[in-house]
């Protein structure tokens, strides 16, 4: 008997240590060798007093191979430890970072990046120019391309086809002069292409590193190699990253903080008990808790480049018709929507370019324009009216909308004003993320809630999405050759006042067609640590930027 | 007792073979891709397809099924579509650790607080004790975890500072999410146990062995529960699989890096290889967990011994 138990007890233990081994506490992976490197810190100061930032991702870490990623949470750390030829600064403003300085030719076509001399990979080895023609053409090839390829192949001369594996790499017009040189040709103007080289995309590429790895490359953090402000030390995808200071970067003498914890906490309210228990110096907020802490310093807002609006079918009745769209279009005062409803630091739209988005001279597009479409109800009725005595009948509206809180929040939001001013009942219809795509696809929808978060900044990344012919069904049939000769001319323009003019009519033109409702303008708002300050956040691309935070 | 054991395993393949078909088929219904389709809504739909295609996923879905069972047979899960360039099975592999190990310990805690609270209200029937103890299971069933898990991050982990908030960093950060989980365990096991004890108790072999003069540790122990082993056993199977296979929910709270984020997560971005392989390893694990209890019946209760053939 006794020694059957032995036995079992001897199982048990087994099975204990197999599991408590499998189950990666990612505090005990922590080199013995870094622990007594930093010895002369206490160990239990280690929660307060020292120079680490800790900061939370609110999903798993998909994929950090640069070229091929598609995700913000992604490109938020590849932004910290990679770094482009130009890195945006708080204004949303490129500033040279791998390279020195660029030439552009007269017709705009023509890009010359001189880079820097002493920038270094983090195992030592130098930069040089064909690092970036090996990652760029590397993220165009259809075997290595992930859905980002566009982001180079709408720009870079030879790209498209070469990206359709109709042309060989020599085609391309990226040309490796000498080790610090390189000269990019474009399809056309394109006077946001500097700020695009500071995006994830276009990040370089050590070749030697990159065949040596292979199928590993960038699935663990010593498979990758880092040339930005950190490198990672430990690299989970369901846990998170932790950064550290790269001692081989050009700038380190900027860089204040030494280390950086990015942890993934996928309950908002956990994020939240992290940050009062002092565990994390940042957490972005959900509505709920935003009145709780709207008073307090630590408090904060900020906007995305991300526009939310209606889109009108304009194939089906009744959106067929140019003042029932129009009559719906003015009948909704997103201001309500954003200070009630929405309640975290959303900005209400009438126009669809984001706030804050570069226009020309240092005026923004929006200060340009103005706004454009302002809720007026008298004129609403008016119009509908009018649509309905052309009709013939009061016509029956379906909006449809996406299933999460938020998208089904707008959608009752609508059907309740148009109820209120218009006396008008619609119905709702909500569908899944990727459900709302596919029916909005096939066309088979009266009006629907989308959205648009910008790649780049500039207006164009909206307005190039109602060209012809690209989606006609997704875009709601929004068929006017103006636009399209207007968005052309912008494309091929150098000049940049005229060419923002273009895009300035545009805008005026579509939303003044009725086909597009504008509701509002994304925001976020977060709690940060008073003692943290420096933590640059874009409103597109890849965000955050940590190089310039520090913390007392 | 061996054609037993194989024609069970028989049926394991063939029912493991039905799901995957089943699952196959059903997810290809999701509307959607793995991609991010937000940015293909940009592409014209002839690139959009092009751009299915290097994946393979421009063929007709029964097409794609058999490509799929042949690899699968081949014993490769695929790669993961979200997690570009993993194996399914080494991201399985990879996050099963902690959801186990939480899983084992809730259920040993479960178990083993759940019997002796269920043994005490039987042993004092209609007393104070056997109140208070009904209460709490009651409590336990009628509590969603979420809340529970909520209630013991807050005061436990942010006031009183007495264990980490969350994260996966120590072993001290498995014990929140573990007293989480077995609290539903200990409330169901309590209530079956003390019922289960209570129509022991009336057994004539109960009365036998006291007349005897047999100690009462020793009734309970030699008499009670063993018996009382018998149903738990029933209900053991589907608490083991359901906590060992992870809990989304306290998972999520905890931020613990567990397999059941993975598997709702996989779901909501179409990532057909993980939603796949995950399926399976459920419902494998499920299959075999059951088999273990059927021979574990045997042990337990000679009585049902499966067809007698076992040579003693």
């Amino acid at each position: 008997m006794r020694r059957k138990w032995r036995g079992r007890l001897v199982l048990i233990f087994f099975i204990a240590v197999v599991l408590l081994s499998g189950c990666n506490f990612s505090g005990s992976s922590t080199e013995p060798s870094e622990q007594t490197n930093e010895g002369t810190t206490n160990d239990d100061g280690a929660r307060s007093a020292d120079n680490t930032l800790r900061l939370s991702l609110d999903n798993d870490i998909p994929d950090l191979n640069q070229v091929k990623t598609t995700d913000g949470i992604s490109f938020g750390i590849l932004n910290n430890v990679m770094e482009g030829l130009y890195r945006l600064d708080e204004n949303n403003e490129p500033q040279p970072a791998m390279a020195e300085s660029y030439e552009k030719s007269e017709d705009g076509l023509t890009y010359t990046f001189k880079l820097k001399e002493g920038i270094k990979w983090s195992n030592g080895e130098p930069i040089t120019a064909n690092d970036f023609k090996y990652s760029w053409l590397r993220a165009m090839h259809p075997d290595t391309a992930g859905s980002y390829a566009t982001i180079l192949t709408d720009y870079i001369k030879g790209g498209a086809a070469y990206a359709a594996g109709e042309a060989e790499a020599d085609s391309v017009s990226i040309e490796v002069v000498d080790e610090k040189t390189l000269i990019v040709e474009l399809v056309q103007p394109t006077p946001f292409f500097v700020d695009l080289t500071a995006f994830v995309t276009y990040f370089p590429l050590n070749e030697k590193f990159v065949e040596e790895k292979g199928d590993k490359f960038a699935l663990t953090y010593d498979a990758i190699l880092y040339n930005g402000p950190y490198v990672l030390t430990s690299y989970n995808q369901a846990q998170g990253v932790e950064m550290e200071k790269n001692p081989e970067y050009w700038d380190k003498d900027n860089v204040a903080i030494e280390k950086v914890s990015m942890k993934v906490i996928k309950e908002t309210s956990t994020a939240l008990n992290l940050y009062e228990a002092g565990d994390l110096d940042k957490v972005y907020l959900a509505s709920a808790d935003v009145d709780t802490y709207k008073d307090s310093p630590e408090f904060q807002t900020e906007t995305e480049f991300r526009t939310y609006f209606i889109q009108f079918n304009e194939a089906k009745e009744p959106f067929n018709n140019d003042n029932i769209r129009k009559a719906l279009q003015l009948a909704y005062d997103p201001q309500i929507l954003t200070d009630v409803i929405l309640n975290n630091g959303s900005e209400p739209a009438y126009g669809l370019v984001a706030v804050e988005m570069a226009g020309v001279d240092g005026q923004s597009f929006r200060e340009l324009q103005g706004d454009v479409i302002k809720p007026d109800i008298e004129k609403a009725k008016e119009y509908w009216a009018k649509g309905v005595e052309e009709l013939g009948s009061t016509p029956q509206i379906e909006l449809l909308t996406a299933d999460d809180t938020v998208s089904k929040d707008t959608g009752t939001f609508l059907q309740s004003e148009y109820k209120k001013n218009l006396g008008v009942d619609i119905n709702l219809v909500t569908q899944p993320y990727s459900g709302r795509l596919d029916t909005m696809r096939a066309g088979d929808y009266q009006m629907a809630v989308n959205r648009w978060g910008a790649d780049f900044n500039d207006a164009m990344t909206y307005l190039d999405l109602w060209e012809a012919p690209s989606n006609t069904d997704f875009r709601g049939n929004f068929i006017n050759s103006q636009y399209d000769e207007l968005v052309n001319a912008a494309k091929t323009e150098a000049d940049e006042k005229v060419r923002i003019q273009y895009l300035l009519d545009a805008e005026k033109l579509i939303l003044e067609d009725g086909s597009v409702g504008p509701l509002y303008f994304d925001g976020l708002s977060f709690l940060q640590k008073q003692n943290v300050k420096g933590i640059v956040t874009h409103p597109y691309g890849a965000s955050p930027d940590l190089k310039w935070a520090t913390k007392e | 007792m061996n054609k037993y054991l194989f024609m069970r395993l028989v049926n394991i393949v063939i029912t493991l073979f039905i799901i995957a078909t089943a699952t196959f088929f059903l997810m290809k219904q999701m509307p959607g891709s793995p991609f991010d389709e937000e940015k293909l809504s940009t592409l014209s739909d002839e690139q959009r397809l092009e751009f299915y295609a290097r994946y393979g996923l421009d063929k007709p879905v029964s097409q794609q099924y058999f490509l799929y069972m042949k690899t699968l047979f081949q014993g490769d899960l695929g790669e993961s579509y979200y997690f570009k360039g993993q194996d399914v099975s080494s991201l399985i592999i990879g996050r099963i650790g902690p959801s186990a190990l939480l899983g084992v310990q809730a259920v040993i805690l479960g178990f083993t607080i759940g019997i002796i609270l269920g043994i005490i209200a039987a042993f004092r029937h209609n007393t104070m004790w056997d109140f208070s103890t009904m209460l709490v299971a009651v409590l336990g069933v009628s509590i969603p975890n979420f809340v529970f898990a909520a209630l013991l991050q807050y005061y436990v982990g942010l006031k009183l500072g007495l264990l980490p908030v969350a994260f996966w960093e120590s072993y001290s950060s498995s014990i929140m999410p573990t007293i989480t989980l077995s609290l539903m365990v200990i409330a169901l096991i309590a209530r079956f146990t003390r019922n289960e004890m209570l129509e022991v108790l009336q057994q004539d072999y109960m009365l036998t062995a006291k007349a005897k003069g047999v100690s009462q540790f020793k009734v309970i122990y030699k008499h009670g529960i063993r018996n009382v082993l018998i149903p738990l056993v029933t209900i053991l199977g589907p608490i083991v699989v359901s906590l060992l296979t992870g809990s989304l929910v306290i998972e999520n709270i905890f931020s613990v890096p567990g397999i059941g984020s993975l598997f709702v997560d996989s779901i909501k971005v179409n990532d057909y290889t993980t939603i796949m392989g995950l399926t399976l390893f459920y419902s494998a694990f499920f299959v075999l967990t059951m088999l273990i209890i059927d021979l574990l019946y045997g042990i337990i209760d000679p009585r049902i011994r499966i067809s007698g053939q076992r040579s003693e």
